[in-house]
């Protein structure tokens, strides 16, 4: 074909990559609205080695090429994951979008990157000289910068099996449809013999890159949840000092007090 | 090179222009479907939406080498079904239809649900439309129309 190349399977697909100069096309969704001239196209839509969801010892391995839609319907995607994609624009969008053009996309409004911030996921990129496993949050170098080889392709994201169950999620858009987020946040919480053994918190769409501060969330493991009641304004304080938004279509300001009142949201529905 | 072969409306074609077109364009300015609206290329109004593999898809946001061994169905096809009679029906019946231009998306959003779900609640319809504006008639009237179609048309679907 003009200006594309469609491999078959994924071992045609990273040869391809290495050899010639092309754009990764997985759902179109995003790619077909930027529209860039003069691009030729590597059409991973087809190849069925991106298209499966599997579970080993330590991960949910969804593969890049997997759509919205169909991880909606996985018995193994968590609920976490499901509730975030499942507000992704409306059924058109997510039958085509997918799990690696969200990252690939490179954007910090990415509502299925969101999730994967702060599961702490991997991705596995594959090169014709073989794979790369990378923290996503070292893989997202700035706003649409990735740390991505020109001879790689995202080819699955490892969320972790467990720490998923207990959380929070919400997506502030102009309307519940279509809409992008202006503020998404996601925590998840995990309390063992009474004291926290993981909390992690993750905003969307306020910055460059989704923002998760480890730093931050280390302040509260270990401790009762008495001791961080005691601790929850110096808690959000500490978010509220670090966090500098970008200017958007709508205020910093106002996108910055959503992102505490949802921060303390998610603090005291786990009981802090 | 080899052309991008696909099905349009159960016919085999060869497209030999570039894979990087937009399925939507090329739907209306090649193959003359012109049931395909554009409306904005962004995939927000789902004026452009077609059956890919019977799966519900904006045709702006496609190019055409994603769709090389693909199925495709517009209303241009879509229309010589029993299924669609039954829409035409209740669309017509209820005026659910003012300008039209958002209706061939309905439709499709219509036949794309109602094959996964012949009996849909209300919220199942309003959800399975939620990705199709329509600017003049308002939703209430598609959404009857689309429950009227299923229990008029109980068990084409």
């Amino acid at each position: 074909m003009v200006n594309g190349y469609a491999p078959k399977c994924l071992q045609e697909a990273l040869e391809i990559r290495a050899a010639h100069d092309v754009v990764p096309y997985a759902g179109g969704t995003d790619l077909m609205v930027e529209n860039r001239p003069n691009v030729t196209y590597l059409f991973l839509n087809k190849i069925p080695e991106l298209k499966q969801v599997v579970v080993d010892d330590n991960y949910i391995r969804i593969g890049s090429g997997v759509t919205f839609t169909e991880a909606i319907a996985n018995e193994n995607v968590p609920q976490l994951m499901k509730e975030a994609i499942s507000r992704i624009a409306a059924c058109a969008i997510r039958n085509a979008g997918t799990f690696g053009g969200n990252l690939g996309n490179g954007s910090a409004k990415a509502d299925s990157v969101l999730i994967e911030f702060v599961s702490g996921a991997k991705l596995r990129l594959l090169s014709v000289k073989g794979e790369r496993i990378v923290d996503v949050e070292k893989f997202y170098l700035g706003r649409k910068k990735l740390d991505l080889g020109s001879d790689e392709i995202i080819a699955e994201v490892l969320l972790p099996k467990t720490g998923l169950e207990n959380y929070y999620y919400e997506k502030v858009g102009g309307r519940n449809a279509l809409a992008i987020s202006r503020v998404s946040f996601a925590g998840v919480f995990e309390e063992k013999d009474g004291k926290i053994v993981n909390i992690a918190a993750a905003f969307g769409a306020v910055a460059d890159t989704v923002l998760r501060y480890r730093d931050i969330e280390a302040m509260l493991i270990g401790k009762t949840i008495e001791e961080a009641k005691a601790m929850k304004a110096e808690y959000i304080q500490a978010y509220s000092d670090r966090m500098v938004l970008t200017r958007g279509r709508v205020s910093a300001e106002y996108r910055k007090t959503v992102c505490m009142n949802l921060l303390g949201e998610f603090l005291s529905k786990f009981g802090i | 090179m080899d052309a991008i072969k696909f099905v349009l409306n159960g016919v085999e074609v060869a497209y030999e222009g570039s894979a990087t077109d937009r399925l939507l364009d090329v739907l209306r300015d090649t193959y003359g479907t012109k049931s395909v609206k554009c409306g904005c290329k962004e995939g927000e109004c789902g004026a452009c939406s077609v059956l890919i593999d019977g799966t519900l898809i904006n045709s702006c946001c496609v190019a055409m080498g994603a769709v090389d061994g693909c199925s495709i169905v517009t209303v241009e096809g879509f229309r010589e079904t029993e299924r669609f009679a039954a829409l035409e029906k209740a669309f017509a019946g209820i005026s659910a239809v003012q300008c039209g231009f958002c209706i061939p998306g309905m439709i499709l959003a219509a036949e794309a649900l109602l094959s996964k779900n012949p009996h849909p609640t209300t919220d199942e319809i309003r959800e399975g439309l939620s990705g199709n504006l329509c600017r003049c008639t308002g939703y209430n009237a598609i959404v009857s129309a689309i429950n009227t179609a299923a229990k008029e048309g109980n068990g084409l679907w």
